[in-house]
C-alpha cells in the first residue's frame, strides 16, 4: 500500500509554472528526500501534499486517500521547518503537546505522549523552558518533538537542518537516521544539500525547474546518474564533465590525444562521431602506475590538502579535471602524471538533451 | 581635557533648546505652582498667597470628582473600543483581497484628519435636525423621531467617544498591522498541520507577536484620552448640564471661563499628577514586558 502518492502535480502561479507534472510514490516506511538547488519546486511540492498550497492540478493521496481540499490538520501528516516554527511563549511541554491539545486529547495521555517523545530526543530535562531559552539544536529537536507526538502517516520536513551549524548539522543527520530506522516512520524530507540527500534517502527525488531528473536509490542517484544535471549535483567536488567525440576506436577526448574505451554499457548508444560528455567522478580517478588500463596525461596545476584526501585540479588537454587523490600522494603543481581509472566509473550523456546514454 | 572639550560642545549645542524649553515648559510650570497657592484671579489680582485652599477646595468639590468619572469612562470606553476595532482591521487588512492597498491607505484617513475637522464632521452626522445618523435610524425604522444625540447627557458621552474611536482606531490598526507583518510564516503554518482554529491562532501564534505593540500603543492612547480636550471642546464645550466636562475642560472652565486662574492652576497640576501617575505605570509595564520577551 503507498503511503503517499503523487500523481501529475502541476502548479501555476500565473504565467510562471513552479511544478510541471510531479509523479512519486511512496511505500511505507520511505524515506523519500526532494533534492534541487533553490528554485526547483521542492519546497512548494511539499507544502502541496501538507496542504499549504493547493496544486493547480493533479492529486495527492495519503494512504490511499485524495487529500485536494483537505485542511492541513486533516491529512494526517507532521511539518517540520527551518525556522523551527516554535509557539514563542508555551513551554517546550506544551509546544510538542500543541497539536494533541488542539485535538482535544485528555491532558493525561498528552502528558505521556509528551514525555515518551521527550525522552526520545533526550530532551526531557528541557520541558519547562520558552523555546528562547533553547540552543538551535535543541530548538530543531523540540521541532521534530513537535511532529514525532502525533505519530502520524507521513512526517515532512522542510530544510530542517540549514540554520544548524556544521557540526550540529552532522549530529541531527545521524540522529535523524537513527529515529527513521527506529521509528520506520515514512518521510518526505526537502534539502539542497546533496550530502544529507545521500545518507539519509532511502529514494531521492533529484528536481530541476519544476520537474524530477531522477528518482532513485541513493546508491543508483550516484552510480548510474540519469543526467547530466544529476551528475553535477550529486557528489562533491561534482563530477568532472569532458567533451569527447565518438570514433571507431573509442572515445576521442577534445584538444588531447587519448582515446578512452567505450564502456560496455554504452556500446548501443554511441555511434561513430557522435558528440558526448564524457563524466567521471573525482573519486574514480588514481595516479596511474606501470601500463595496464586506461590512461589520462595530465597537467597538475593546483593541489589542495582537505585532510582525508588531496583534491588536485589539473588540465587534461584543453580541457580542466578535478581527482580526489591519497592525503599522501607525492604531487606537485606543475608536474606532468597520468590519471587511470576502471572502465566502468566512465558516464555518457547526450551533450543536447543531458540524457545519460547508458543503455543497460 | 579632550572629554571636558565634547562635554562642553554638548552643552552649547542643546543651550538654545534648553532656554527656549525653559522659558514655554519650566518656567510656565513653576508659575502655575505659585499660582496654585494664590487666590489670584486671570484678569486684575495679582492674589495672595492662601496656602493649600485651592487643592482642599478641588480635591473635596463635587466637579472635580464628576470632571474625574467622565475623563476614567471616557478614557477606558474609547480605548477599549479602539484596541478591539484596531486589531479587528489590522487582521482584516491582513488578509489577501482585491482593493487591500487601497484600503490600507483609506483607513488612515480619519486619524490624518485634524481633530477639529474630525469633530465638526461629526457635529453634522449628529445634527438635531438634518444629521446623517438620524436620517439613516428613522428611515431604517430604528428611531420614530429625530433626537439630539449631542444634546442630551444621556447620549452625549457616549456619542462624543464613538467620534473618537472613528479618529483614532487606525493609528491601532496601523501598530497592529505592522506587527502582524513580523508573524513568522512557518509558525503560522506550523499551527495549521497542528490543527488549531482561529481563535487559538490568534492566541498562540499572533498575540506574542501583538502584545507588544499593542502595549506601545495603549499606553499612548490612555495618555492622550486622559487629556481628551479638543473633540470635546469643539463638539459639546462640555455639556449638556456637564455630562461630558473631563478633567482638561474643567481646568479650561475653571482658569479661563471663570478666571480662577488660583484654582485652575491647582486644578491643572493635580491633572498633570495624575497622567504622570499613569505614564510611569506603563512605563514600569512596558520595562516589565521588553524583559520578559
Amino acid at each position: 500500500m503507498s503511503a503517499l502518492e503523487i500523481r501529475n502535480i502541476h502548479k501555476r502561479y500565473g504565467e510562471v509554472e513552479t511544478l510541471k507534472g510531479i509523479d512519486i510514490a511512496l511505500e511505507s516506511g520511505e524515506f523519500l528526500v526532494l533534492l534541487g538547488s533553490s528554485g526547483c519546486g521542492k519546497s512548494t511540492l511539499l507544502n502541496i501534499i501538507a496542504g499549504l498550497a493547493e496544486p493547480s492540478g493533479g492529486d495527492i493521496l495519503i494512504g490511499e486517500r485524495s487529500v485536494l481540499g483537505v485542511h492541513p490538520k486533516d491529512r494526517d501528516i507532521a511539518m517540520v521547518f527551518q525556522s523551527y516554527a516554535l509557539y514563542p511563549n508555551l513551554s517546550v511541554a506544551r509546544n510538542i503537546g500543541f497539536g494533541l491539545e488542539m485535538r482535544r486529547v485528555p491532558p493525561t495521555e498528552r502528558d505521556k505522549a509528551v514525555r515518551d517523545t521527550a525522552r526520545l530526543l533526550q530532551i526531557e530535562t528541557l520541558l519547562d523552558r520558552k523555546p528562547s531559552q533553547l540552543s538551535g539544536g535543541q530548538r530543531q529537536r523540540v521541532a521534530i518533538g513537535r511532529a514525532l507526538v502525533r505519530n502520524p502517516q507521513v512526517f515532512l520536513f522542510d530544510e530542517p537542518l540549514s540554520n544548524l551549524d556544521a557540526k550540529l548539522r552532522m549530529e541531527m543527520r545521524t540522529e535523524l537516521k537513527r529515529l527513521h530506522q527506529m521509528l520506520k516512520t515514512t518521510v518526505v524530507y526537502v534539502t539542497h544539500d546533496q550530502i544529507e540527500a545521500m545518507t539519509l534517502a532511502t529514494r531521492i527525488a533529484v528536481m530541476r525547474d519544476g520537474r524530477i531528473e531522477q528518482l532513485a536509490t541513493p546508491e543508483e542517484v550516484y552510480d548510474r546518474p540519469a543526467t547530466l544535471y544529476v551528475a553535477g549535483f550529486v557528489g562533491s567536488p561534482p563530477m568532472n564533465i569532458l567533451d569527447a567525440e565518438v570514433n571507431a576506436s573509442g572515445l576521442k577526448l577534445d584538444g588531447c590525444e587519448e582515446v578512452l574505451p567505450l564502456p560496455a554499457a554504452f556500446n548501443g548508444a554511441a555511434s561513430a562521431g557522435r558528440r558526448v560528455k564524457v563524466g567521471i567522478r573525482p573519486e574514480a580517478l588514481r595516479l596511474a602506475a606501470g601500463s595496464g588500463g586506461p590512461r589520462l596525461a595530465a597537467n597538475i596545476e593546483v593541489v589542495e590538502l582537505t585532510g582525508p584526501e588531496l583534491v588536485t585540479t589539473a588540465t587534461v588537454g584543453s580541457q580542466r579535471i578535478t581527482a580526489c587523490l591519497p592525503p599522501r600522494t607525492a604531487l606537485r603543481s606543475g608536474s606532468a602524471h597520468a590519471f587511470t581509472f576502471d572502465e566502468t566509473a566512465l558516464h555518457l550523456f547526450d551533450p543536447e538533451s543531458g540524457r545519460s546514454l547508458r543503455t543497460e | 581635557m579632550t572629554g571636558t572639550w565634547i562635554s562642553t560642545r554638548a552643552w552649547l549645542l542643546m543651550l538654545p533648546l534648553l532656554v527656549v524649553m525653559t522659558a514655554v515648559i519650566g518656567w510656565p510650570l513653576v508659575d502655575t505652582v505659585r499660582l496654585s497657592f494664590t487666590d489670584a484671579k486671570l484678569v486684575g489680582s495679582e492674589g495672595d498667597f492662601v496656602g493649600p485652599a485651592n487643592y482642599i477646595k478641588v480635591l473635596t468639590g463635587s466637579n472635580f470628582q464628576r470632571a474625574l468619572v467622565t475623563t476614567t469612562w471616557f478614557a477606558v470606553i474609547s480605548v477599549a473600543a479602539e484596541m478591539v476595532l484596531g486589531v479587528l482591521a489590522a487582521l482584516l487588512l491582513n488578509q489577501r483581497f482585491r482593493g487591500r492597498t487601497a484600503l490600507r491607505a483609506l483607513m488612515i484617513l480619519p486619524w490624518a484628519l485634524p481633530t477639529v475637522v474630525n469633530a465638526t464632521l461629526w457635529r453634522l452626522v449628529y445634527n438635531p435636525e438634518y444629521g446623517a445618523l438620524n436620517a439613516a435610524l428613522t428611515q431604517l425604522g430604528l428611531l420614530d423621531s429625530y433626537r439630539s444625540w449631542l444634546g442630551e447627557p444621556g447620549t452625549a458621552l457616549a456619542a462624543l467617544i464613538v467620534a473618537d474611536c472613528w479618529k483614532n482606531f487606525p493609528l491601532v490598526a496601523l501598530i497592529a498591522l505592522a506587527a502582524l507583518q513580523a508573524v513568522p510564516r512557518d509558525i503560522t503554518a506550523a499551527s495549521l498541520v497542528d490543527g488549531a482554529g482561529p481563535f487559538n491562532r490568534f492566541r498562540f501564534v499572533i498575540m506574542p507577536y501583538l502584545a507588544g505593540p499593542l502595549l506601545v500603543a495603549l499606553v499612548l492612547r490612555t495618555i492622550e484620552a486622559f487629556k481628551v480636550f479638543d473633540i470635546i471642546w469643539v463638539m459639546t464645550r462640555g455639556g449638556p448640564a456637564n455630562s461630558t466636562r473631563t478633567l482638561s475642560i474643567l481646568v479650561y472652565q475653571e482658569a479661563f471661563s471663570f478666571q480662577r486662574a488660583g484654582s485652575g492652576a491647582s486644578l491643572a497640576l493635580i491633572v498633570t499628577l495624575l497622567v504622570t501617575i499613569l505614564a510611569v505605570a506603563y512605563a514600569a509595564l512596558l520595562r516589565k514586558a521588553a524583559g520578559a520577551s
